[in-house]
């Protein structure tokens, strides 16, 4: 018969001392504590199984178990934690950290349990203590990097993640954490080796190539960046990763665009163009051509590609990408002005709208 | 399910002695696992209910019928009913520290506590009797002990000691502490028996163990049984013996 761990607490001040030896019985504080403590598990001993007697401040907490292989305090906390429970995980890690100061796993997940409610500050301290006896530890770095970057203290995470990255190179979750604080620190050189290698780590992470292609497009690098994107768009179009591509796609589209020169009248002569088609066009004929140039270009419009590669079923014909951005940015201008499309052709809307009609 | 066949001869045996029939039910409303109520005046059968999902249950059916068997093996004028009068009950009241206590509850405090004082005394007996002469509910009773002996262990906690009197809880864990040394021995499992002795009731469950020992393991020898443990237990003025009318 395979019997379930038992756990009996009593009252500390309810001990019956004369179970002591003479010399204990008038002790007090921690070392009447560990009497108690070496006392009952005495009493264990020898009686096959596994034991753990643990004595805090007010009670005594015996556990035993058939196996000899019970767990101990803080793999029991980690139970509870992954059950959900965290009041009882926490609390069944902090009893065996009163029972051992020093208990790296009772360090280690208590801190993580703390960082995921919000209470960085003891995390980083309990982590503090964790690295200083072990200083190998890499998920310990990773996480006092974590707790340190999300209050702010960013020179620190890097210090953190840094030694992470020096003790698990291959690593790719550490190395998409430490490349995002190093891209926010403004170090986008260095924030780039560490981002490189997780997209590599990690390649179907969407994550790790937004943030990749954010710093490529932040160092002056749109093509990389752009293929970049492109890649996060594979992998999570419809998430919230894909929209944050799509608009850092349009930016390269319009820094690409305004980079062949200021003024574009090709775009002045488009924008001329979709006023007249609109000119005593009702209302809703206009928001449905619009409409449908917002639905396509959010699939990617290519407004550096003078190809006629587009067509509507609103209009009939084949379109530039360039041509029907200005449709649609013309469109939006009669529906409801404050609609930003993404791609700035105000001032070539503007001498359109000057020279309309003339 | 069909009870096994020895806790049918089980029934049998209790209907011959008592010439009553017994009827057994599932009873999803109880809350202790199995519970018997004799036949007496115009109840025509003794009726054995348990809860469903109870996995014990050729066990606690055995155990239950057991203390009909010891009541009927003894002659009509030797069979006794553990009964307490108004006054023994405020008697229990006073002398186990619950004279504070709402009215309501502490009277039904004592009157359980005189049960326990019953089915842990005389239940040894009938606990021996099944583990000797009925092997093949070693498992399920060794399941059932053990939840005893887990329900025992989890009432010392500081949770449920400090609300209620002193001497209503050690007369309560004097009881655990010798039911959880008995089984001990029996299962070469002493662990359980720890924590008791370590709030100090190891002399005490030995006093209720010795009586066991001293006195005679026969049906009519319970009633000094009782009285010993209840002896030990300050517990004396609390109950009387009242004779068992069947009929």
């Amino acid at each position: 018969m395979t019997n379930p761990p038992r756990e009996v607490q009593l009252a500390l001040d309810e001990f019956d001392r004369s179970q002591l030896p003479e010399a204990q019985r008038a002790l007090a504080g921690d070392a009447f504590r560990e009497a108690v403590r070496e006392h009952l598990a005495e009493q264990f001993a020898g009686q096959g199984g596994g034991a753990e007697v643990v004595v805090t401040a007010d009670r005594i907490i015996i556990r035993w178990s058939d196996s000899t292989e019970a767990k101990t305090l803080a793999e029991r906390g980690v139970d509870f934690l992954k059950a959900g429970d965290y009041e009882k995980g926490i609390g069944m890690l902090r009893v065996a950290l009163q029972r051992n100061p020093a208990d790296a796993d009772a360090l280690f997940n208590l801190a993580m349990a703390l960082s995921d409610l919000g209470k960085l500050e003891e995390a980083v301290e309990l982590l503090g203590r964790l690295l200083a006896d072990h200083p190998s530890h890499a998920h310990g770095w990773v996480a006092l990097g974590v707790a340190q970057a999300r209050i702010g203290r960013d020179e620190d995470a890097v210090e953190s993640l840094t030694m992470a990255v020096s003790l698990n190179p291959d690593d790719g979750h550490v190395r998409k954490n430490l490349g995002a604080i190093l891209s926010r620190c403004g170090s986008n050189a260095e924030a780039l080796v560490h981002l490189q290698a997780a997209a590599r780590l990690l390649p179907t992470d969407p994550q790790c190539w937004f943030n990749l292609a954010a710093t490529l497009e932040e160092t002056g690098k749109p093509d990389e960046a752009d293929e970049a994107y492109v890649k996060v768009l594979a992998l999570d179009r419809n998430g919230p990763m894909g929209e944050m591509a799509e608009q850092g796609r349009s930016r390269i589209a319009e820094q690409s665009f305004r980079g062949r020169g200021g003024f574009r009248p090709d775009a002045m002569s488009y924008c001329e163009g979709a006023l007249e088609r609109f000119k005593d066009m009702p209302l809703a004929e206009v928001q449905k051509i619009t409409f449908e140039i917002a639905m396509l270009g959010s699939r990617g419009l290519d407004v550096n590609d003078p190809a006629e590669q587009y067509t509507l079923r609103s209009i009939p014909g084949k379109f530039s990408g360039l041509h029907l951005l200005c449709i649609e940015y013309v469109g939006f201008q009669i529906i409801d002005p404050k609609v930003d499309i993404g791609f700035d052709l105000s001032a070539e809307y503007a001498v359109a709208r000057g020279m309309f009609g003339k | 399910m069909p009870l096994h066949p020895a806790a049918q001869q089980m029934i049998r045996k209790v209907e011959e002695l008592s010439g009553r029939p017994v009827h057994v039910a599932e009873d999803a409303d109880l809350k202790v696992m199995a519970v018997i109520t004799t036949a007496r005046g115009s109840a025509p059968a003794h009726f054995l209910r348990y809860r469903p999902g109870t996995r014990a249950v050729d066990y606690l059916v055995a155990y239950q019928l057991g203390f009909l068997v010891r009541l009927f093996s003894c002659p009509a004028e030797g069979r006794w009913d553990v009964v307490s009068s108004a006054a023994e009950q405020e008697a229990g009241v006073r002398v186990m520290g619950l004279d504070e206590y709402p009215r309501d509850f502490a009277a039904p405090m004592v009157g359980q506590l005189v049960v326990q004082l019953r089915s842990y005394s005389v239940g040894a007996r009938v606990d021996d009797w099944i583990w000797n002469q009925l092997p093949e509910f070693r498992e399920q009773q060794e399941q059932a002990v053990r939840t005893q002996l887990d329900e025992g262990g989890r009432a010392l906690s500081p949770e449920i000691r400090k609300r209620l009197p002193k001497a209503l809880v050690d007369a309560n864990s004097i009881m655990n502490a010798a039911y959880a040394v008995h089984w001990g021995g029996l299962l070469k499992d002493s662990r359980f028996q720890i924590p008791f002795k370590a709030l100090g009731y190891e002399a005490k469950a030995a006093e209720l163990l010795r009586a066991l020992d001293e006195i005679p393991d026969e049906p009519d020898a319970d009633r000094s049984l009782i009285s010993r443990w209840a002896e030990c237990l300050g517990l004396t003025g609390a109950f009387h013996f009242q004779p068992h009318i069947l009929t």
